[in-house]
Formats: C-alpha cells, sequence, structure tokens
C-alpha cells in the first residue's frame, strides 16, 4: 500500500514534466536541458510572488506559470531558433541556459533554502499510510493535465499538426505547416507544463538555486526508457521508475539513497532489451 | 646618449625597486584572506565574523607588533565549493601568491578544505578552518607535523565528538520522556548517507541498546532528499518515540517539514545542520517546531562573558543570530591577534609555536590544542567540560531556545558533584502530539 | 657536415611551405611556443596552476571530442572516464602505495575498462538514447561510492594524494608537455585511416557498414580511446590537486566538457582545446565580479553561441582561411588563387 501511494505520487511528478520534454523532442528535436530550470523558475515564481508579495497561491501559480512561458517563447525567439540548424549548438545552448537560469535565482534568492506553503493544509491516512492533501491534489492536477495533453492532442488541429511533424518533420513541412511557429507553440505548451510541474509540487519540495538538476536525471531517463517522443511511453515510464524508486525505500531502508542509481540502471537494463525504449520510434530515416 | 640611458635604467630600477618594497614601507596591514561559498550561509557568516572582528581591531588601533600599529586587511575570496573543487583550490592559491594574503580563515566543505589546505600549506600560511569537521584534516597535522603544523581547527570541534555530544542530547530528551509520557524509550536512527555520519551511525547502533533504549530501525536517505514521506510512514509503525537525524543537507529541511506536517508522535534529537539556521522556521513553514539540534550560538545562552557581546554586536550588525562559521571573528579576535601581539612578528613558525600550546576563551567556550597519542600537536579542538561542549538547542514556538547543558553531570561517577549549566537554559518540551498517544 | 646542412634546408623549407603559409598553421606553432616558454616570462605560481589546470581540462575536452565530436557518439557521461580515472589512480596510489607516474596511466586503463563497460551495452543504442543514458553511468557510480566509504572515501573523497613533483616548474613542464604530446597523439589519431573512419561513423554508419568496415569495433575503438585519454586527464588531476572527490564524477563536469568540446567546434580536436584555453582563464577572470561569475560566463558562452553556432573556432578558420573549391586544399583568406592547384578561389 504505501509503495503503491509513494509510486504514484513520484511517478506522476515524473510523467508531468517528461511529456513536456518528450513533447518538444518528439516536434523539434530540441533535447531541452533546461526543462527542469524553468521548472524550477516557476517554483520560485510562486515562492516569490506569494510570499514575497503575499498574492493569492492559485493567483500567483497561474501568474508564475504564465511568466516562464513567456521566458520559455523568448528563449525559442532569440536564442534557439537563430540556432536551430545546428544541433549542437542548440543542445550546449540550453545548458547554458539552465546554468544562467540558476545564476539569476542565486543572485535574487541568495542559496539559502526556502520552502512555499501547501494550497491545501493537513493530511489523511489511508490504511494506516499518511497522505498529504497537497500530495492528493498534485495527483489530480497531473491526471487533469494529462487529460488536458492528450485532448490537445489528439482531437484539435493543433495537435493533428504537432502528431505530424513529430511523425515526419519534411512531410509536414513540404504540406505547409510553419516549422519554426509549431516548434515555438510546442516549446510553449512544453515549458508550461513543466511550469505546472513547479507549480504543483514546488510546495512539497525544498527551493534552492540547485534543484533541477536531480529531476533532470531521472525525467531523461525516463523519457530514454519511455521511447523519445512518445507521451504515452514517458507516462508508463514515469510509473514504472517512480514505483522503483519506492521500492527501493521501502524494501532497503538503508539504501534509500540508491534509489537514483537503481532506476538509472533499470533504465539501461530495459534499454539492453529494447534500445528504442518501450514504445519509442526508431528513427532510421534521420541520419 | 648613453648616460641618459644609464639614467633612465637607474630609474627603472629604483622604480621597481620601489613597486616591489611598496608591501614592506606600507607594511602597516596585516592581511587575512577570508575564503568561503560567499554565495550562501556559510560563507556569508564567514565573511560577517571576520568582518566583525577586524573592524573591532582596528577601531582600537590594530594590532600592534613589535613596536608599529597595524591595521587588519581583509581579502575576501569566493571559494564557489559547493559547486566546484578546482574553483575552490584557485581561489585558495589566488589569496596565497595574488594577494599575498599572511593568514586565512575559512573553507566549509570537506572536500574543498583539503585542497585547500594543501595548498596553504606548500606557502607555510596559517590556515584556520572554519567549517569542516571531519577528522582527518587535523589528523594530517599529527602525522605529518613539519608540513602540516600551519593548519588549525577554528570551528567546530571534530566529527568524532559530535557522536559523542549527540549521546549526552539523547540522554537529556530520553530522561525527559521517561519523566513526562513514563515509556519505554524507542529510537529511530535517520541519518543521511555520507561519509561523515559513518562513524556516528555505527557508534549509536552500538550504543544504544546499552543505554537501555531499544533501536528500532536505521534510515539513510540521500543528503539531498525531497520526499522523506516513505521513511516517515515506516518510522511511525515502528514506534519510535524519539527520532535521532544526522543531517547536514537539505534533507533536514525536508524531513522536519514532513514529520511536523504528519505530527509523527516522536522528538527528533541529534544533529540537524539546517535547524541551526534562523531561516529554518521560515523554511518549514513552522513544521519544525520542537526539533532538538546540536549548535554554536543560541540566542541568549551564554557560555561565558564573552558570547554576549559577540552575539549582541554580530545582532546589531548582520540582523540575526551567527552559525558556526561565524567562529572567524573569534579566529581572528582570541587567536591571531593576541597571538602576533605577544610573538611581535608575524612570522608563522613561531607564531604557531605559541598559538598551539595557548589556551584562551572564545565566545563558545575554551580552546585547548589536542595532541595525538604520540604527544604531537593536532591542532584540533579539545572537547569537553570546561572547554568546547557546544549547546543543545530546540525550536520552541518560532525561537531556537538553549536546553542543553541543563544540570548536565559530565561524569557522574568521579564528580558527582560537577553540574554544569550555560547561562540562558530553559526546559526541553514535547510536542503536544506526543503525549495524546 | 653537409647532411647536417641538407636536413636543416629541408626542415627550413618545410617549415616555410607547410606551415606559414596557413594562418592556423602558424597560430598552433605560437601556442606550442608560448605555452613552453612562458615560464621564461612569468612564474606567477597562480598563474602557472591556471594554466595546468587548463591543460587538464585540455585533454579532458579534446577526448570528449574524439568519441562524440568525431564518431558522433554523444557521450553526457564523460565525466565517468574522468572520475574512474581519478578514483583509479587514486586508489592505487593509496591502498597499494604504488608512485603516482604509475598510476596515472594505471588508471587510465581502469577508464578504458570503463569504456568498454559502458561502450559495449551502447553499441545498440543511437543519437538521443545514447546521450541520454551515458549520462546515468557516472550517476550510477556515484551512487556506489557513497556506498562504500571505506573503500572509496564517501563524499570526502581520497586525500593524501602526492604530487608527482612538488616543484613549480616541474609540475609545470609536466603537465604542460604531457597536453601537448596527448594533443598532438589525439590530432594523429584523427587524421590517420582511423579518424577518417570515425568522420564516416557520424556522417552514415551504415554506409560504413556496407563499405565492409567493422563499425562495432570501431565505436568500441572510439570509447575505449576517448576513455583512455579522459583517464589520464583525470588521474593527473587527481594527483595535482591531491584529492579524488565525488565531484569529478559530477553532472556539471559532465556538462562543462560538452560546453567546451561544442563551443569550441566539435570534431576538430583543437577546437575543444582552444575553448578551454579560453573559457577556463576568462572563469578566472570573472573573479573580479565573484557573485555574477558564473551568469557572465554563461552569458558569453550562449552569446558567442549566437554568432558562432559552429563553434569559435570553425568561425574564425572560416574568417581567416579559403578553402580550394577544386583541389579542397585550403589557403590563407588573402590569397587570391589557390597555392597548390592555382585555381581562382573566390
Amino acid at each position: 500500500m504505501d509503495i503503491l501511494i509513494t509510486g504514484l505520487i513520484t511517478g506522476s511528478m515524473l510523467a508531468l514534466l517528461a511529456i513536456g520534454f518528450s513533447l518538444i523532442f518528439g516536434v523539434a528535436r530540441i533535447i531541452n536541458i533546461a526543462h527542469t530550470a524553468f521548472y524550477m523558475v516557476a517554483a520560485y515564481g510562486i515562492f516569490y510572488f506569494s510570499i514575497r508579495l503575499g498574492l493569492n497561491p492559485i493567483l500567483s501559480m497561474l501568474i508564475s506559470v504564465a511568466f516562464v512561458t513567456l521566458i520559455g517563447v523568448l528563449v525559442y525567439k532569440f536564442i534557439i531558433d537563430p540556432i536551430r540548424e545546428h544541433e549542437g549548438a542548440v543542445l550546449i545552448a540550453t545548458m547554458t541556459l539552465a546554468m544562467f537560469l540558476q545564476e539569476v535565482i542565486l543572485q535574487l534568492f541568495t542559496g539559502d533554502f526556502r520552502s512555499i506553503d501547501f494550497m491545501i493544509g493537513g493530511y489523511f491516512t489511508v490504511a494506516g499510510y499518511k497522505i498529504f492533501y497537497q500530495q492528493l491534489l498534485t495527483f489530480g492536477v497531473v491526471l487533469i493535465m494529462l487529460l488536458a495533453i492528450w485532448f490537445l492532442l489528439m482531437k484539435t488541429r493543433l495537435g493533428l499538426a504537432i502528431r505530424s511533424m513529430a511523425e515526419d518533420r519534411e512531410v509536414a513541412n513540404l504540406m505547409g505547416m510553419n516549422e519554426s511557429r509549431l516548434a515555438m507553440i510546442t516549446l510553449a505548451i512544453s515549458v508550461a507544463l513543466a511550469g505546472f510541474t513547479g507549480a504543483v509540487i514546488g510546495p512539497l519540495m525544498v527551493l534552492n538555486p540547485h534543484m533541477w538538476m536531480e529531476p533532470l536525471i531521472i525525467m531523461m531517463a525516463v523519457v530514454v526508457l519511455g521511447g523519445l517522443g512518445s507521451i504515452k511511453g514517458s507516462f508508463i515510464a514515469a510509473f514504472i521508475l517512480g514505483f522503483t524508486e519506492a521500492l527501493v525505500v521501502f524494501l532497503v531502508p538503508t539504501g534509500a539513497f540508491l534509489k537514483g542509481p537503481v532506476a538509472l540502471i533499470i533504465m539501461i537494463l530495459v534499454l539492453l532489451m529494447r534500445p528504442e525504449g518501450l514504445f519509442g520510434v526508431a528513427f532510421e530515416e534521420e541520419r | 646618449m648613453k648616460k641618459c640611458t644609464l639614467g633612465w635604467r637607474m630609474l627603472l630600477v629604483a622604480c621597481i625597486v620601489m613597486a616591489f618594497s611598496l608591501p614592506a614601507w606600507a607594511a602597516k596591514t596585516i592581511k587575512i584572506g577570508v575564503i568561503g561559498p560567499m554565495q550562501s550561509l556559510e560563507g556569508r557568516d564567514h565573511w560577517a565574523g571576520a568582518t566583525m572582528a577586524a573592524d573591532e581591531i582596528n577601531a582600537a588601533g590594530g594590532v600592534k607588533v613589535g613596536n608599529e600599529k597595524m591595521q587588519i586587511v581583509l581579502i575576501k575570496a569566493d571559494s564557489n565549493e559547493d559547486k566546484n573543487i578546482t574553483d575552490a583550490s584557485n581561489a585558495m592559491e589566488r589569496l596565497m601568491t595574488k594577494d599575498k594574503v599572511d593568514f586565512v580563515v575559512g573553507g566549509f566543505r570537506t572536500e574543498a578544505v583539503f585542497p585547500m589546505q594543501d595548498i596553504a600549506m606548500d606557502y607555510k600560511k596559517i590556515f584556520i578552518g572554519c567549517g569542516a569537521a571531519t577528522d582527518a584534516l587535523c589528523d594530517r597535522v599529527g602525522t605529518d607535523y613539519k608540513r602540516y603544523k600551519y593548519y588549525f581547527r577554528g570551528t567546530p570541534f571534530k566529527s568524532s565528538y559530535l557522536a559523542k555530544t549527540s549521546i549526552m542530547h539523547l540522554l537529556a530528551c530520553a530522561a525527559v520522556i521517561k519523566k513526562e509520557l513514563n515509556a519505554p524509550i524507542k529510537v529511530a536512527l535517520v541519518a543521511e548517507k555520507l561519509a561523515w555520519t559513518e562513524g556516528m551511525v555505527k557508534l549509536i547502533q552500538g550504543y544504544v541498546p546499552k543505554l537501555g533504549m531499544e533501536l528500532v530501525g536505521t534510515w539513510q536517505p540521500s543528503a539531498n532528499a525531497t520526499d522523506v514521506t516513505a521513511e516517515l510512514s515506516a518510522i511511525q509503525k515502528s514506534g519510535a518515540n524519539i527520532i535521532f537525524t544526522v543531517f547536514s543537507g537539505m534533507v533536514g529541511i525536508t524531513f522536519a517539514r514532513q514529520a511536523g506536517e504528519f505530527k509523527i508522535p516522536a522528538l527528533q534529537v541529534g544533529i540537524n545542520v539546517e535547524s541551526q539556521k534562523d531561516g529554518f522556521w521560515e523554511a518549514t513553514k513552522g513544521m519544525g517546531n520542537y526539533v532538538f539540534t546540536m549548535n554554536t550560538y543560541v540566542q541568549g545562552v551564554e557560555q561565558n562573558e564573552l558570547t554576549k557581546p559577540f552575539m549582541d554586536g554580530y545582532k546589531k550588525r548582520f540582523k540575526g543570530t551567527p552559525t558556526y562559521t561565524a567562529d572567524t571573528y573569534a579566529s581572528i579576535k582570541y587567536n591571531l591577534v593576541p597571538a602576533i601581539e605577544a610573538v611581535g612578528s608575524l612570522d608563522s613558525d613561531k607564531l604557531v609555536a605559541f598559538m598551539e600550546a595557548r589556551e584562551y576563551l572564545v565566545p563558545s567556550g575554551k580552546v585547548k590544542y589536542e595532541k595525538n597519542k604520540d604527544g604531537v600537536y593536532t591542532h584540533d579542538l579539545t572537547w569537553g567540560p570546561g572547554y568546547l561542549t557546544s549547546v543543545g538547542c530546540q525550536w520552541q514556538d518560532g525561537k531556537l531556545v538553549g536546553v542543553w547543558p541543563n544540570n548536565w553531570m559530565p561524569d557522574p561517577k568521579n564528580y558527582p558533584n560537577l553540574k554544569i549549566t550555560y547561562k540562558g537554559m530553559v526546559p526541553i518540551k514535547l510536542p503536544p502530539w506526543m503525549k495524546k498517544q | 657536415m653537409g647532411l647536417v646542412i641538407f636536413y636543416v634546408k629541408k626542415l627550413f623549407k618545410i617549415f616555410r611551405n607547410e606551415v606559414l603559409v596557413l594562418p592556423s598553421r602558424v597560430v598552433v606553432g605560437l601556442f606550442f611556443i608560448v605555452l613552453l616558454g612562458l615560464p621564461l616570462v612569468t612564474q606567477d605560481p597562480y598563474f602557472i596552476r591556471i594554466i595546468i589546470l587548463t591543460s587538464i581540462f585540455a585533454i579532458f575536452a579534446a577526448s570528449w571530442d574524439l568519441l562524440s565530436g568525431f564518431t558522433g557518439q554523444m557521450n553526457f557521461g564523460h565525466a565517468l572516464f574522468f572520475g574512474v580515472g581519478a578514483y583509479g589512480s587514486a586508489m592505487l596510489n593509496i591502498h597499494f602505495n604504488i608512485p603516482p607516474w604509475a598510476t596515472i596511466p594505471m588508471g587510465a586503463i581502469v577508464a578504458v575498462l570503463a569504456g568498454l563497460i559502458v561502450g559495449i551495452p551502447c553499441l545498440r543504442l543511437k543519437h538521443t538514447y545514447l546521450a541520454l543514458t551515458t549520462l546515468a553511468f557516472p550517476i550510477i557510480l556515484l551512487g556506489i561510492i557513497i556506498a562504500l566509504p571505506d573503500i572509496s572515501g564517501g563524499e570526502l573523497g581520497m586525500t593524501g594524494l602526492k604530487r608527482i613533483t612538488e616543484s613549480l616548474l616541474g609540475n609545470y613542464y609536466l603537465h604542460v608537455g604531457v597536453f601537448l604530446v596527448l594533443a598532438v597523439i589525439m590530432w594523429e589519431i584523427t587524421d590517420s585511416n582511423t579518424g577518417i573512419i570515425f568522420h564516416a561513423i557520424r556522417e552514415d554508419e551504415l554506409a560504413v557498414k556496407a563499405s565492409g568496415i567493422n563499425t562495432v569495433f570501431y565505436k568500441l575503438l572510439a570509447f575505449c580511446l576517448s576513455g583512455f585519454f579522459a583517464g589520464i586527464a583525470g588521474g593527473l588531476y587527481a594527483h595535482y590537486m591531491r584529492i579524488a572527490g565525488p565531484s569529478t564524477l559530477g553532472v556539471d563536469q559532465s556538462f562543462t566538457v560538452v560546453i567546451y568540446a561544442i563551443f569550441g567546434g566539435a570534431a576538430t580536436i583543437y577546437g575543444p582545446i582552444a575553448a578551454v584555453f579560453i573559457l577556463f582563464p576568462l572563469l578566472e577572470v570573472f573573479r573580479l565580479w565573484p557573485e555574477y561569475r558564473m551568469m557572465l560566463f554563461a552569458a558569453v558562452v550562449l552569446v558567442i553561441l549566437l554568432y558562432m553556432p559552429e563553434g569559435l573556432i570553425h568561425w574564425i578558420r572560416d574568417k581567416i582561411e579559403k578553402e580550394c573549391p577544386r583541389c579542397k586544399i585550403r589557403n590563407i583568406a588573402t590569397r587570391k588563387t589557390c597555392r597548390i592547384c592555382t585555381a581562382n578561389l573566390d
């Protein structure tokens, strides 16, 4: 039971992060290292608006998600778009961007650890296991977000465009789709997702300017495990790794610190059997 | 023409000589390097303590060296050590050879202090470490005295004494629980998985049963864990009423906050470095109430007559309570400067010989340097009643108050009358949700 | 006697016709001379230290380029080799009392083994999968190191290492010398047949396979070679710093090397080296504004990248040199006609 709940919550956080990352990779082939940095900025945004300025938590959440999305769009327009043709350059641009955001946060908020209030305080007990309402909320929001994303991708014209772009970039371009604009929109969605994740799980975290590093690695593991560009894969892989972490903590209490490495080993083992991840499509044509 | 060239040359030589001797004739200053992670609280306190000491000494006319008065000049070096060890060592090298400091204080993360120590020793400059607790830093002084004798531990005392002190704290808390709840003591040990906790974990695992308590389990989360709900549920199921924590990292906040939110019916005692900081209450959203930790400075607690002036001075200037890295203050004011004045020189070897034999008061107690079993000075700090003991403190409703030593009997067998109480102690409080159960 | 004069003349001729004709070769020559002659000008220990560390990281960055730049096997976990080299030589030095001049190559051999361990499972992986999977390896190793503090020292690292030599100049010439030699070796490798195959694997693995070349062998070779050089860099670093700590395996370490290499210009060997020689000292210059150091660093990299997305060195090289459209020989940009085939350059 404990394992189930912890696994579900960790898994849903990972899923939200990983889907955003996967989305932008699928459409624009951008490995956005700064993805979790946006998540950090959003969490700090809430801290700033709700605690420093004393705004309502929901309002500050919306503002900071909007703010982060805006940064994402600006970054795409002025940094990524001009160098889109050069894969390596885009890669290290996102790396340095993550470093840059970390330093800005460090200067604005210092390196001290910060916390945000729970949106709903308190906890309830299931089978002797305590769960924060905030965790339940996180889980709920994640499900809603996932549904929304599914709706967006499957039922709207934009979703169709995104999917076709992910399927075959060249043909989609030939069909008259504006690749660059679509990439920008996707990046905005992806960054907004990262922002939402930061906003929802921020209260469960301790904020510090290096908080983007750890989830970044697990998130990448999720994306690779699920298969690059596959939303369904990311979703399932997130829960696999979430449960793995929970299992490690519960079964080997003195080895709880090893939960990250164990999850990574599982990822490598799966990849050995299925090099394109669980649900990945091999991009054979792209050389 | 030739004469002219000669003249020019002589002028040039004169200029060069003057430039080189500039430090010599302007040597009314003593340069002290302050090295630390200036972007975080530890480094800021390194700097805060040092500036306080320097300003106080300079305002009083400076340091008397032989017949002249010298002013102290501090040089700030950001080691960036929590992120980059290479950076830290470069910063130290810079202090030594570019800024040409006479002494260095600071250092925090052990992995960075080792290379920094080596560099300072290369240049035979006195380096007072104010942050890293690893035993090996001073063990090296004992084993290779000739090379490492310029290193002194300024604060805190070494980590093997930390365990000793924490056991005293555990006993103090256990006594309160026994008295108020009349329940058998069950201890859950939660230590972040890092090498410095290794010795403590083993010691406590061995010691707790001997004290008539039950050890219900050991958990080792990562130092940066952001979710310990799994561990907490397991701890609650185990029925523990004392949680013995050994935390230096972020997990200290996470653990305290989540345990507080869940109202886990157990008292947290031990070491939680994050809870020593003023920002802890805010960072845990008040959920860190009743957390007990070892500490160096607590508002309102006076180890000796030097504590209050220091704390007040710090509070007035920096609005808060100093953490232990602010002991750069004591290192400069009570260690370096008196030694320089007594020796009358800035020569490292002469100073070391004088400094290591000294016993002196600092705001956190009394310093006496240890020798190893071969009788060689290790420049490590002596722990014990009358010397440095640290303070046990507890968060009680938004305030960090001192609770230990309060009628502490360090050695009931040999000295039944020796009871130690620092000024400003209050009783330990148990979380109210412990009593209901 | 005549023979000596003959060879001197020949050498001079080679020098004039092969080195002086291209600015890039002149720059490389100057770089060697400046680096080797530097202690004649200044013996400032701080400066010397920066150059030594720069040299070590230059080896590291170039070794990344050898693997990822040339064969296109994106490695996001290159710190693994660096850390294995550092820990390997540190453990041999401390636990078995082997002197550093022997442990550093041995550490590098251990790093080669690490290269095999990583390389073999990763053979099946491609592109981004490979990149993101390699990121995991140093983190797993870091977990192991933290788990076994008795052997590895845990987060405190392995301390008490001895430097190879204590003298300032000795250290300088040792590190700079090793760096120059290794750089030349790496460059020779990439210039040889092996290098061409590496390059071809990046461009079109299928075509290389179809030409009857065992790409698996060459890919593993790239992993091993790269691991070897990175391992030497790690060993040198550990002994120079006198500590092998977990930070050598950090994610930052892996990311920084990627930044260095791509910033300088991938698949050139000298690009990453130039980048390290620019960026690492730049970080020290930024100590003038200690609070904004890393921010300035990141900003500088970003801005330069916007103007030179192919990498700094490619950009500069294209400005000062032109490639002959007919015979593909490089010429100085001021020339109107190719120096070999006299074809018109514009």
